[in-house]
């Protein structure tokens, strides 16, 4: 009897001992730098349907599982959207070049990426009709996953992240998303450490000495996702550079001090930082602390990365960019009461009152950067009649490779009052959780499509696209910029 | 972000290469941002200088940086 208490105390003592011992994954040391392989824009396949000519990225935002689901009824309005481009019939799904993601958005975004048409198949019951948290708290308050959390190198973010990686990506790497042709996928978190985004990407992993290919997408989601408080940040460990590293190609001089206060200055602080190898461990949480909606990617991209080589390349005619914002927003009620706010309302808008005015100025430098571009190509073409009409002998300017004809088209809940018979409080009402009725996830996937149609830039797109198809005209009620301005 | 404006003169349609990445062609308007960059041509190397370091800073669509390869003899 008293062997086996002893054998009993020893069997326990070993299974408490070896789940403490929990570790997250962690990720694999590069050895060799390649610029060639790895998940990067220039390394996928266009695919046969994508062409450079019409260029489409496409922004999901924060929002729980109301972001994802309108995420979603995007998608679908993109597949189901025919369009003809350079002749050929085609999805305007089909040439969507790069989806950037934040928080609930990507786990659409990074669905697609791995199973693509399967997104539309199987990814509402497997995700958006789904009580995921109670699937979480369940696995909290299993007593084995107690022990691995007494482990302080296993947390909350890491039972999230096994859940999605069983559940919902089927232990998908990034190593499938690369087996794919476009969309490039770019999952956003932020670096807390830091107070920076991180993107993962393998030029951040390549910074980080590490590779990306045999890194779980559901630990990239866990950390694009891991709202503060509920949950834990996701660590990486970073190494040294692996052998024959070369930073982008925009990284170098641009630390120069004198260029302090310039966005290329700032960019490549952000990759300095993994270049650092003092900053041995790097923890991540939400993409939304540093941004709301997945336009900063996307305008580093547009500022220096794989929208500006094909724009100076002459590759990109129209160049379209759909941000899908899922900002809700419950009716404003303090300012209809004499009693200041409590602590926690106080707690709460400190929160998150900075990041919704980052968000309005990320649209809107987006914006302005494409418009100054179309003004640019104005006062070109203005100078060019000028010239010939005054002083013909006169060379004209030296062009672009190309004009780019630009729209930014914004899918938000607010408009939905547009739309005949629809109540924009009913959407600005929902919880930003990761539980939604099926009834709340039909109507959210049935307003998508309404929105997107009801954007004038959107109409102005599909207007021009046709209109090429058919030989004809551009419309003379969609000028160059009205895809931003209508 | 401000964009400046930089155009690569060679008597020959060519590839630009700024930093070593394919930017776009020679004759052609490109727009970058501001700051320090390497510029050089695609191959073949009959080009001369062999690179032109610049600060691309102050230009204006209409007034862009010009730099000049010329074919070598």
């Amino acid at each position: 009897m008293k062997k086996y208490a002893i054998r009993m105390v020893i069997l326990i003592s070993a299974f408490i001992l070896f789940i403490g011992c929990a570790h997250y994954i962690v990720n694999d040391q590069s050895r060799n730098f390649d610029s060639q392989s790895g998940y990067r824009f220039d390394t996928l396949d266009s695919g046969p349907r994508n062409s450079d000519s019409l260029f489409v990225c496409l922004m999901f935002s924060v929002g729980g599982a109301p972001a994802a689901t309108l995420s979603y009824g995007i998608m679908e309005a993109l597949r189901d959207t025919v369009i003809r481009v350079d002749g050929q019939k085609k999805r305007l799904l089909d040439e969507v070049d790069c989806i950037s993601s934040v928080s609930g958005g990507s786990f659409t975004a990074a669905y697609y990426g791995l199973f693509r048409e399967r997104l539309f198949e199987d990814f509402r019951v497997r995700f958006l009709e789904r009580d995921i948290q109670c699937a979480l708290a369940s696995r909290l308050f299993n007593p084995v996953n107690w022990i691995r959390l007494a482990s302080p190198y296993f947390s909350r973010i890491d039972m999230a992240a096994e859940l999605y990686d069983s559940d919902i990506f089927d232990a998908a790497t990034f190593k499938r998303l690369q087996s794919h042709p476009r969309p490039f996928v770019i999952l956003n978190a932020t670096n807390i450490g830091a107070d920076r985004r991180f993107d993962f990407t393998q030029e951040y992993f390549d910074a980080l000495g590490s590779r990306l290919d045999l890194y779980h997408v559901s630990r990239a989601v866990a950390a694009s996702s891991a709202f503060p408080y509920l949950l834990t940040p996701i660590s990486l460990k970073n190494y040294p550079v692996a052998v024959g590293y070369t930073a982008p190609w925009w990284y170098e001089n641009a630390l120069t001090p004198k260029n302090w206060m310039t966005d290329r200055y700032n960019a490549a602080k952000n990759l300095s930082v993994y270049l650092d190898k003092d900053n041995r461990y790097i923890h991540l949480m939400d993409g939304g602390l540093s941004d709301n909606i997945g336009a900063r990617s996307i305008l580093d991209a547009f500022d220096r990365g794989f929208i500006r080589t094909r724009i100076n390349q002459g590759a990109i005619r129209q160049l379209v960019l759909i941000v899908v914002n899922a900002r809700t927003q419950s009716e404003d009620q303090l300012s209809r009461e004499e009693k200041p706010p409590g602590f926690l309302t106080v707690a709460e808008k400190t929160a998150t009152v900075a990041m919704d005015n980052y968000s309005y100025d990320s649209v809107t430098e987006l914006r302005e950067a494409l418009y100054a571009r179309v003004q640019t190509q104005k006062d070109e073409q203005a100078c060019v009649a000028m010239l010939s009409k005054y002083c013909p002998q006169v060379p004209a300017p030296i062009p672009f490779a190309d004009d780019i004809d630009p729209y930014l088209i914004e899918i938000n809940f607010e408009t939905a009052g547009q739309i005949l018979g629809e109540d924009p409080r009913y959407y600005l009402d929902l919880p930003t959780s990761f539980k939604l009725s099926k009834e709340q996830v039909a109507k959210i996937i049935a307003i998508g499509p309404k929105l997107l149609q009801a954007a004038p830039q959107y109409q102005c797109m599909l207007k021009v696209l046709a209109a090429e198809a058919e030989g004809q005209p551009r419309p003379e009620a969609c000028p160059v910029g009205a895809g931003i301005f209508p | 972000m401000a964009k400046e404006y930089l155009v690569v003169l060679f008597p020959r349609n060519r590839r630009v290469m700024i930093n070593g990445e394919f930017m776009g062609t020679t004759n052609k308007k490109l727009e970058l941002e501001s700051g320090l960059y390497e510029v050089t041509l695609g191959p073949p190397k009959n080009f001369t200088p062999e690179k032109h370091d610049v600060d691309l800073r102050n230009t204006s669509s209409l007034m862009p940086m010009i730099v000049e390869f010329r074919e070598a003899v």
